[in-house]
């Protein structure tokens, strides 16, 4: 049987949309689910991407309205301001 | 050392070992001869904690000699009179039974001996890299007990030299809360080293602590933990994880009716695939008929205020100073007090909306309905990715287009560019509520819902249509969404995101609609025949209408061929508010019909329509609004689709959204005018 990283990595090539769905799909427990995880985005082979309703997930600089230097174009204070609650983070295999 | 206190270490640079630093000139650890021992563990598990706990306040910090990582140092005092050691012939000149203390190096936060940052090439530098002889005579891992996999990754790591290690597991009191118990001496036979929980905050565990680290340094270095050799990385690490996942097994015992969080029952619903997005259209709905339920009284209220005392009084302004009735007054009061006014009246909706959408993005429930919405687009073959600058451009298209980027991709930031126009942003709302307050009353906020239902589809349809043409070779990328736990809204980032999104809608409204007025009150002003004066033409005789009226019989197999209505359409290329300026610059100039209130805007757009239509004005009012939400969003999107992906795709996206805008429009009107 193949280790936990591996399997992580399986479920998300099969589809798995959420960490709770990785843990059904594993059997691993969800705080082995988590560990395995972050250690994959350490390894390069998850990224992860925090995301906030209404600012692009590259934050000023990746949006339409931003400035120069990333500064925020849309008169909010900084993407920041939007991103200090639930934060949704999406996490994809790195090819 | 004799230092009380913390103060900053000025010293020079030197080899990274512990033994070097600690029992060189400077001294500052313990007494010469007294064991070195380390403490580690991953940032935010309570190291600093039991440090300070530990050493009290004989304790120093400053950076480690040629880095500028902060180490702290410090005396570990305790009673020496037990013997913990098992030497055959002991005569009290063991490290572990002669001293009274250590030295305790506290060493940067590193979750892991593969270093990726400073703080964690400093700590491999000190327990691995450093000659034997140099290295720490025991480590202490502190361990969170509560995240116990992320923690065991650097026992796990210690465990495969000869170090002798303690594991200090902290946080026992949350994991209990979240329904683990970790059994010590299960977790210990697992690791293969003792394991001691310890609450440096109560300063429990503390004696016991000490005493495991005694006996571990009165017993000689363990053996390495056997690995097998490992192919590559990836293989390594499984082999690691392999060990954890044992350890957690091992270790642990998990409440079956404490397992589930608050927001694990919530999720069973909100993300279950059949009731998940029954919810989500559920709160949706709700949201909408809120909206317009409650701003309603509200926008009558503002919209009262324009046409009536605010008109008034530029009128009367204009006449004390002479420019009564000229042009001036026409700009000023038909122009900008009439199309700016009519836009300004919908701020305490836009404001309300923000509010209730903001408390569920606060609240964590709108994470949820990115998954399902997640789930939508992979089930039809879109790429997992997609999605989000596509709900991103349920705000507003312009960053949702740029958002694109994240693909990488270019096919698919192509394909998903071409679809981000047809999610609906909230420009398009005002025009929705506004014509769904004219034609349906009470029932407006259904009308929305329904219009951000449709919209959804079109992005269903028009990108199944795309993938299976032009995409077809295109594959799909896995995503997985890591979700926050839900949480009670706050006030402050309620407020602060609603005010953030309100001040874009009041920018576009005093920025780029009223340059909009200006040109349409300019080409209103403009006549087409001759004998008539500049800025006292009829509308209906202004070079505006002349130009509507040449488009107009393009849409008149959808029913809504007025040139007041179509003028709004061709103006609302600029951006969508601007339908809603335009009709009511429009709708002030013109004389009002015979018993028909002059500010009555939503009568004078209702005849327009039940004219035009010839007698079947719902269904072109509904064939209106699938044309208003499925053509072209705005002037800054179509810039943003050249910038990202082209002239080239930027015009293809504009003929798709024209095509598939006035098609959809026309079947719905033909179809519509057969049942009404």
């Amino acid at each position: 049987m193949s280790g936990p990283l591996s399997r992580v990595l399986d479920a998300f090539g099969a589809g798995a949309s959420s960490l709770t769905e990785v843990g059904e799909r594993t059997g691993l427990a969800a705080d082995v689910v988590r560990a395995s995880v972050e250690h994959l985005v350490r390894l390069g082979r998850i990224e992860a991407k925090a995301l906030a309703a209404g600012c692009p997930a590259g934050g000023c600089g990746g949006c339409a309205s931003g400035g120069p230097g990333g500064s925020p174009g849309c008169g909010a204070a900084s993407p920041s301001s939007a991103r200090t609650g639930p934060v949704l983070v999406a996490l994809t295999l790195r090819r | 050392m004799t230092a009380t206190g913390t103060r900053r270490l000025k010293v020079a640079p030197a080899l990274p070992t512990i033994q070097a630093a600690c029992h060189g000139p400077a001294g500052r650890g313990a007494g010469e001869g007294a064991p070195v021992v380390a403490l580690a563990g991953a940032p935010n598990v309570g190291k600093s904690t039991l440090f300070n706990a530990l050493t009290g306040l004989r304790a120093t910090t400053g950076n480690w000699p040629g880095t500028t990582v902060d180490v702290g140092r410090g005396v570990w005092r305790f009673r020496a009179g037990d013997r913990v050691c098992a030497c055959a012939h002991c005569e009290g000149t063991c490290a572990a039974h002669q001293p009274s203390e250590f030295t305790l190096v506290d060493l940067p936060g590193a979750y892991s001996l593969d270093p990726i940052s400073p703080d964690e090439e400093l700590t491999r530098a000190l327990l691995v890299d450093a000659p034997a002889a140099e290295r720490p005579d025991a480590v202490v891992v502190v361990v969170d007990a509560a995240h116990l996999a992320r923690s065991l990754h650097l026992v796990c790591q210690l465990r495969e030299s000869t170090h002798r290690v303690v594991v200090a597991l902290t946080m026992t009191d949350v994991a209990r809360q979240a329904g683990v118990e970790v059994d010590s001496h299960a977790l210990a036979e697992a690791v293969g080293c003792p394991v001691v929980v310890v609450d440096p905050r109560r300063r429990t565990g503390l004696d016991n602590l000490t005493r495991f680290v005694r006996e571990s340094l009165a017993r000689p270095r363990p053996t390495a933990r056997v690995v097998a050799l490992a192919s590559d990385d990836l293989a390594r690490e499984d082999e690691r994880f392999g060990w954890i996942e044992a350890a957690v097994d091992a270790g642990t015992t998990t409440s079956g009716a404490q397992r589930m969080s608050f927001s694990d029952r919530v999720d069973r619903v909100a993300l279950h695939p059949v009731a998940g997005p029954l919810l989500f259209l559920a709160v949706m709905w709700l949201v909408f008929q809120i909206t317009t339920t409650v701003a309603a009284p509200l926008q009558d209220a503002l919209d009262g205020l324009f046409t009536g005392p605010v008109s008034d009084a530029v009128r009367a302004g204009l006449g004390l100073v002479g420019l009564g009735g000229t042009w001036v007054e026409g700009l000023l009061v038909d122009g900008l007090v009439a199309g700016v006014g009519m836009l300004l009246t919908f701020v305490p909706l836009m404001a309300l909306m923000f509010v209730l959408l903001a408390l569920l993005e606060d609240s964590g429930y709108l994470a949820r309905a990115a998954v399902v919405s997640n789930k939508l687009m992979r089930s039809i073959g879109l790429p997992g990715k997609a999605f989000l600058p596509l709900i991103v451009g349920f705000g507003c298209n312009v960053p949702a287009i740029s958002a694109t980027r994240i693909l990488g991709d270019a096919r698919q930031r192509i394909l998903t560019a071409l679809l981000v126009p047809f999610t609906s942003c909230t420009a398009r709302l005002t025009v929705y509520v506004m014509v769904g307050t004219i034609f349906f009353g009470r029932a407006a906020g259904t009308v929305v819902f329904v219009m951000y239902l449709l919209s959804i589809l079109f992005v269903v349809g028009v990108g199944l249509a795309l993938r299976a043409t032009l995409w077809r070779t295109m594959g799909a990328e896995p995503l997985v969404l890591d979700l926050p736990p839900y949480q009670a809204p706050t006030l402050r980032l309620t407020a602060s995101v609603t005010w953030t999104r309100l001040q874009g809608f009041l920018r576009t409204a005093s920025g780029i609609i009223v340059v909009t007025v200006c040109a349409v009150w300019l080409l209103q002003s403009i006549p087409t025949q001759q004998g008539e004066s500049f800025g006292s033409v009829p509308v209906e005789d202004s070079v505006y209408a002349a130009g509507a009226r040449a488009v107009a019989p393009v849409f008149a197999p959808a029913g809504f061929d007025a040139w007041q209505t179509t003028s709004a359409l061709v103006v609302g290329f600029v951006a969508k508010e601007a339908v809603i300026s335009s009709w009511a610059q429009i709708y002030a100039v013109t004389e009002p019909a015979e018993g028909e209130d002059p500010g009555d805007l939503g009568a004078a757009i209702m005849g327009a329509f039940e004219e035009s239509s010839g007698g079947h004005p719902l269904p072109a009012v509904w064939a209106f609004l699938i044309f208003l939400m499925a053509y072209t969003p705005c002037v800054a999107t179509v810039a943003a689709q050249h910038r990202e992906i082209g002239l080239r795709w930027t015009l293809f996206g504009i003929a798709v959204q024209l095509a598939v805008a006035w098609t959809a429009a026309v079947a719905v009107f033909q179809i519509g005018r057969l049942f009404w």
